[in-house]
């Protein structure tokens, strides 16, 4: 997937669309990523999503399990699946601004 | 470069001398190119260009095989159009052998004489893991499942939280004795996971424990070897391969299991039930099989009962290349299927001739190629569409993220789910 340019700056993205340097991810940023996977408006559902991976990978250095996200935010899985239609990973970390996890992914 | 000045190269030369049987030199030397394979392949059909045809994937193998290992290539390269294993073809190499062939062995089929061409891709994608040029991103899956046990890098803690949260769930719809056991001896069946299922979508774990729980089945998951996948498979390294592969075989010793159940993994089945005997030198002294004819076995003798009438939309299925083509698994996987769906429609083509969804071979994981990965997903997507089916079944959580993704892209609207989600659904407790 192409680098995204954003209010003057542009992003390096690696083939898939996630991002190769996590650092300099924006909650602005986080809305362009979103527009590419036809989410137009990040509610406030999506945020605790984000947050809640954001705030793990910073701690971490990883995604967190779907689990963590679901007990942080207090959401259901489907409605996990619904607020990103692609997925934990290819859908709200990519929002979130983390790099590619490993795997089938 | 000359093999004598690049200890690397002699070691990627020394995979296609160094061999126990005479099948990769039948199978080097055999393509009579009469092209029929052509338009068999995903990559070919898709861009139109000669260096996606299957053929010509092999014959830039046989091509350094002729330079390197025959008398004629060696003294007059040109005449035989031989190869030189420099930087150049080394590049070319990583890009289709890597970038533009799942594996899928769609080609196998229509191949004239028969030429088992993904076994020399892999020889290939050997080679060049010998050299050291595994992509990266595809190296990085196999380095985590050998560094901590699964391809993802899951903690242990975070694997079993997960897990308790589903037997909860379960126990909140069945009673306190539906469980998910972890690392209990002596039990029947050892159960396989793809890690991408406790990571970001567990619901198929609950699906597979609802089942072994209707069934009364003696089953147990392991908490330091749950993953059947096995990337080495697909980068070519085949101590890495080995050493994955081991580690499952010792699990079920450890654990003093009878039968390895293979989680719904395609690569994965193939890697550890006909790929890992090889690796290993050795017949497994278990039972192997795959959860699908685990699922016929339990449907034709009783140990479940399945209404199709609960799952009321219409199905579809999508072969996996490793389940179907190349495992050999299309009766029971049309068995257990039209046990539990009423409404069923297959695609064009289907079976052993279906096409591979786009994300084989080590796809997924390589984000270099996710375009060209995109691009040749649209086969599999204009099939499915033209099925009108709202639900795609497939056995393989590898195929489950190629078809979301193509779902997405292409706006199939559409549901995929796997084997078991389908089969729990249709469950008479």
């Amino acid at each position: 997937m192409a680098n995204i340019n954003y209010e003057g700056k542009t992003y390096e993205m690696d083939g898939d669309g996630f991002m190769l340097k996590p650092e300099e991810w924006t909650e602005g940023l986080a809305a362009e990523i979103a527009k590419e996977d036809g989410i137009n408006e990040l509610t406030e559902n999506h945020w605790k999503i984000l947050h809640c991976i954001r705030e793990n990978y910073e701690e971490k250095g990883i995604a967190p399990m779907v689990r963590v996200i679901c007990k942080a935010s207090g959401l259901k899985l489907k409605e996990i699946y619904e607020l990103f239609p692609l997925g934990p990973a290819r859908g709200a970390c990519r929002v979130a601004g983390l790099p590619k996890p490993e795997g089938c992914v | 470069m000359t093999p004598e000045s690049t200890p690397n190269v002699q070691k990627a030369i020394d995979i296609l001398t160094k061999h126990t049987d005479s099948k990769l030199l039948t199978h080097l030397n055999a393509c009579v190119h009469c092209g029929l394979c052509e338009t068999s392949c995903l990559f070919y059909k898709t861009f139109q260009e000669s260096k996606y045809i299957p053929g010509k994937k092999v014959d830039t193998v046989s091509s350094i095989y002729r330079r390197y290992c025959t008398l004629l290539g060696r003294t007059a390269p040109k005449l035989t159009h031989a190869r030189e294993l420099d930087d150049e073809t080394i590049t070319e190499m990583v890009d289709s052998l890597f970038g533009a062939c799942t594996m899928c062995g769609r080609c196998v089929k229509h191949c004239s004489i028969g030429v088992d061409i993904p076994f020399v891709v892999r020889t290939g994608r050997r080679m060049l893991a010998a050299m050291g040029k595994v992509p990266q991103t595809l190296q990085a899956t196999v380095d985590a499942a050998i560094q901590t046990g699964n391809n993802m890098g899951i903690p242990t803690e975070d694997f079993v939280d997960t897990i308790e949260w589903m037997q909860e769930d379960l126990q909140d719809e069945l009673g306190e004795n539906a469980t998910i056991p972890l690392n209990e001896e002596g039990k029947e069946i050892l159960y396989t996971l793809n890690p991408r299922e406790p990571k970001f979508f567990p619901l198929s774990i609950a699906a597979a424990a609802k089942i072994f729980y209707a069934a009364g089945a003696s089953w147990t998951l392991s908490t330091e070897m749950y993953d059947v996948t096995n990337y080495g498979y697909f980068s070519g390294n085949d101590e890495e391969a080995t050493a994955i592969a081991k580690k499952m075989f010792d699990e079920v010793h450890k654990l003093k299991c009878n039968t390895l159940v293979l989680g719904e993994c395609g690569h994965g089945s193939r890697a550890l039930r006909w790929e890992a005997p090889n690796y290993l030198k050795t017949h497994p002294d278990f039972k192997m099989v795959t959860l699908i004819e685990q699922l016929e076995e339990y449907i034709k003798t009783g140990r479940i009962k399945v209404d199709k009438t609960l799952n009321t939309k219409k199905y579809t299925i999508h072969d996996p290349c490793n389940i179907v083509r190349n495992g050999g698994l299309y009766n029971s996987l049309r068995y257990v299927t039209r046990q539990v769906v009423s409404d069923f429609v297959e695609m064009a083509p289907y079976g052993s001739d279906n096409f591979c969804c786009g994300g084989g071979g080590g796809m997924l994981a390589m984000s270099e190629y996710n375009e060209r990965r995109l691009k040749v997903g649209k086969i599999k997507a204009d099939q499915i569409a033209a099925t009108g089916a709202q639900v795609v079944i497939t056995p393989c959580h590898n195929c489950v993220d190629q078809l979301m993704q193509i779902n997405h892209e292409y706006k199939l609207n559409v549901e995929i789910k796997s084997l078991a989600e389908v089969v729990a659904d249709a469950l008479v407790l």
